[in-house]
């Protein structure tokens, strides 16, 4: 199947290549992304999910290279288990190929849609979209299909960091048909039936609005422990 | 001795399911007395002490008691009553002292620790205030009974049954302990029972009930009157006998037992004459045997109990 | 005189070893749920959160005292009633297997208040248990694990409270839960007034508790009916305070039910017991 969505892409590729070929514009992107050796940003996090009641939370969020990501808050917080270096890790390793599908615009802005596929068929990643804006090489969209995760799309807002590529606010789309509540002694045994049926939708959607961040400024290892 | 009844029931009777306990019990007690209220097992004393200390709602009959009834008036009538149902029972788990404590709160009166400490003396229970109710004997149980019925001063003091399963001794200690609020304390007690022994030893007047309703009542002297006699006499011809005492006295209750004797009631001065009249009349008399009348009726009822 | 006889109970119910039974009992069953939670927190919690964990992470504080608090509550308030009616079912029929019911009786207070009496006893019993349970799974779980957001799992989904928002919710709940436990113990103290010995009337009320809920959790529809007006159907809803938002309509029905309960099953005592002819 992935050999022949390769192939695909392959056939497609004359089609579509303008300017830049997709690989240069991931490049650049990563190459913006590699500028940052790490940061420390304020996040609120706002979770919109159904089944899931929380109130907007405030966390500190940092970043170091290659991998080292950490969240703290005051109380519970909820992000997406994919999202934030995971697309990062995979362009770094440059195992893939890159084909431009498609220019869409998208929040505005002029985009190149890029498919992005794992050569190897081991890892965790199936497939990656990405809506690159070639301007400002950073990513407005994507939209990451992992094995055990299904699929996250997220929508990215720019602010004074975008010459690292940082943005200034994320929506991440997911998808929760996967949920399914335990019955356990946790559950309140006399809500009937009717009422447990009531679900609303099976798209979730968390917003982080990321503020304040302090970028490159030597973070020390001892944070991430 | 006062005739101001402070105890009067009147017709009273009782019903459970089909079992009729109280069919019809009168008497009447007056201030100061020690009332014996006397009957064989089952005779529905019970049920009736139980009436008089609103245990139980009597199906019909009257109830007074200080003059007032329990339906307006139950508090004012039980803070002056003093009591022991068939046995003393008391919190296991808790001390003598606390017992007392317990029940001399909800008694109506101002009844202090000292006043417990006395009480414990006054039972014979002084040294064994402070040790819980669970080890004590039957009769320890019963002396802290009589503590409790006294703590409050009541003026009326009801006893069923109060020497039932205590040894000899203890028999005699409760006894003295009731002539003492007698003679000491001028309580009005009423006391149940089944033994006519206990009763006349120290009531003054008394009731005798059998199958739920009243037998006779009256002073006990007057009762038990000695010179009022139930004769058994053994001769060896009981129906010449018969007809020489017929021929003589005016007695109707005659019976005749068997071939050789004869029973029949006599006033005490009477028996005499009627042996010397015998004798006169060539009948040899072999025995004599002189019974109280009461006694013999009473012990009729029991022996027929027994039987039963 | 209905004061004085309260105290009386008090000091009956403090002197009982049956009380501290049931004391004990909690204690024991608090200390084993936090000795687990502290052994093996996590993957309790995780039991939990597992669904949600493949595609979103969970940071912070979460096993913390106040979610320990609630776990507890929630693992206990099913046998909370047992050890209430182990006491109070035999606050009038151990009186009168033991024969100190004619004592009582024949002392100048009213047959009702004696039974008031009993149940304001019974009442402080069930709070003095209530605030224990509160106090070992609050101050103790929280003085270990410290405090945190609470995440609570309702039959529709996830509910994270923040930690600031959460003591007032406990709060409310333990009072709600002590009125459902107070109409345990006035069930007990109803079911003790036609009893003569204290068995019957405590299993009686556990099998009432386990009849009705049995009742309440079948998915039958010609239950439905009866379903809101059983006292178990709202025995659970000092939870609903950990619902967002809380469902203010659904406690204010339970809470009339239940007190509506409380008030029948007193009466009913009161009157059981004024007309009861005591032969024992």
């Amino acid at each position: 199947m992935r050999k022949i969505a390769q192939l695909f892409l392959l056939l497609a590729l004359p089609l579509f290549t303008g300017a830049q070929t997709a690989d240069d514009v991931v490049s650049k992107v990563l190459t913006k992304l590699n500028s940052v050796k790490d940061y420390k940003v304020s996040a609120t996090i706002k979770a919109n999910i159904p089944m899931i009641k929380i109130l907007p939370n405030e966390a500190t969020i940092y970043f170091k290279q290659k991998d080292k990501f950490k969240v703290e808050s005051k109380g519970i917080t909820i992000l997406p288990k994919q999202g934030f270096t995971d697309i990062n890790n995979f362009l770094a390793k440059k195992d893939y190929i890159a084909v431009i599908n498609d220019t869409v615009t998208t929040g505005g802005v002029k985009t190149y849609l890029i498919s992005v596929i794992p050569n190897s068929a081991g890892g965790e990643m199936i497939l990656a979209k990405l809506w690159i804006d070639p301007e400002r090489s950073v990513i407005m969209k994507s939209q990451i299909t992992t094995k055990s995760n299904g699929t996250v799309t997220t929508s990215y807002t720019y602010g004074d960091q975008v010459k690292y590529g940082l943005p200034s606010k994320m929506v991440f789309e997911i998808d929760i048909k996967k949920f399914k509540l335990p019955k356990s002694v946790a559950a309140d045994i006399n809500k009937s039936s009717a009422e447990k049926k009531k679900k609303a939708g099976n798209k979730g959607t968390i917003t982080i609005t990321l503020t304040d961040y302090a970028v490159n400024k030597g973070l020390s290892d001892s944070i991430f422990k | 001795m006062t005739t101001e009844p402070i105890i009067r029931v009147e017709h009273l009777a009782k019903r459970f399911g089909t079992f009729e306990a109280v069919k019809d019990v009168s008497f009447t007690v007056n201030r100061g007395d020690v009332f014996g209220f006397l009957g064989p097992n089952g005779a529905g004393k019970s049920t009736t002490i139980r009436c008089l200390l609103s245990l139980i709602r009597p199906d019909a009959g009257k109830v007074e008691l200080f003059g007032k009834s329990y339906a307006n008036e139950r508090s004012a009538i039980l803070a002056n009553i003093g009591s022991i149902i068939e046995k003393p029972d008391f919190y296991r788990y808790l001390s003598a002292e606390k017992n007392l404590e317990i029940f001399a709160r909800i008694s109506g009166a101002n009844v202090g620790k000292k006043d417990i400490a006395e009480m414990l003396d006054f039972v014979g229970l002084g040294d064994r205030g402070k040790h819980k109710v669970k080890g004590f004997s039957h009769g320890m149980k019963q002396r802290l009974g009589i503590a409790q019925t006294l703590l409050h001063q009541p003026e009326l003091i009801i006893l069923d049954e109060p020497t039932t399963g205590l040894d000899p001794q203890g028999i005699v200690e409760i006894r003295n302990l009731i002539l003492r609020l007698r003679t000491e304390q001028n309580k009005t007690v009423v006391l149940s029972s089944h033994q006519l022994s206990e009763i006349e030893l120290i009531a003054n007047r008394m009731v005798i009930i059998n199958k739920g309703k009243t037998i006779v009542e009256g002073a006990v002297q007057d009762l038990l009157d000695a010179n009022d006699l139930q004769v058994r006499i053994e001769t060896n011809d009981a129906n010449a006998a018969k007809e020489v005492i017929l021929s003589a006295f005016p007695i109707t209750l005659i019976t005749q037992i068997n071939q050789r004797e004869l029973e029949f009631p006599v006033h005490k001065n009477q028996v005499h004459l009627i042996n010397q009249l015998l004798v006169n009349a060539g009948i040899e008399v072999h025995a004599i045997e002189p019974k109280r009348k009461l006694e013999d009726y009473f012990m009729n009822i029991i022996s027929s109990e027994h039987v039963a | 005189m209905l004061l004085k006889n309260t105290w009386n109970e008090f000091i009956k119910i403090l002197s009982k070893p049956r009380s501290y039974l049931g004391v004990g009992a909690l204690t024991l069953l608090i200390a084993i749920i936090i000795f687990a939670m502290k052994a093996d927190g996590k993957s309790i919690i995780s039991f939990v959160t597992a669904s949600f964990e493949q595609t979103l992470t969970f940071n912070g504080h979460i096993l913390n005292g106040y979610l320990i608090a609630f776990i507890i509550l929630q693992m206990l308030i099913v046998h909370v009633p047992l050890l209430v009616a182990l006491v109070t079912g035999d606050l009038i029929a151990g009186e009168a297997a033991m024969g100190t019911i004619r004592m009582l009786a024949t002392k100048p207070i009213s047959r009702t208040n004696i039974v008031l009496s009993k149940f304001i006893a019974g009442a402080a019993y069930t709070l003095f248990i209530i605030l224990w349970m509160g106090f070992l799974a609050l101050f103790v779980s929280t003085a270990i694990f410290g405090t945190g957001d609470v995440i609570v799992l309702n039959s529709d989904g996830l509910v994270i409270l923040p930690e600031a928002d959460v003591l007032w919710r406990f709060g409310a709940g333990f009072c709600v839960a002590f009125l459902s436990l107070l109409t345990v113990s006035s069930l007990s103290i109803c079911l003790s007034a036609f009893a003569e010995n204290s068995i019957g009337p405590i299993v009686a009320t556990m099998a009432i508790i386990i009849l009705f809920t049995i009742i309440g959790s079948l998915d039958v529809t010609v239950f439905d009916s009866i379903k809101p007006y059983l006292f178990t159907t709202h025995m659970a809803s000092w939870r609903s305070f950990f619902e967002d938002p809380v469902p203010w309509s659904a406690i204010r029905e339970s809470v009339i039910i239940l007190v509506v309960h409380n008030i029948v099953l007193v009466t009913v005592a009161v009157i059981r017991f004024n007309k009861k002819d005591i032969t024992s």
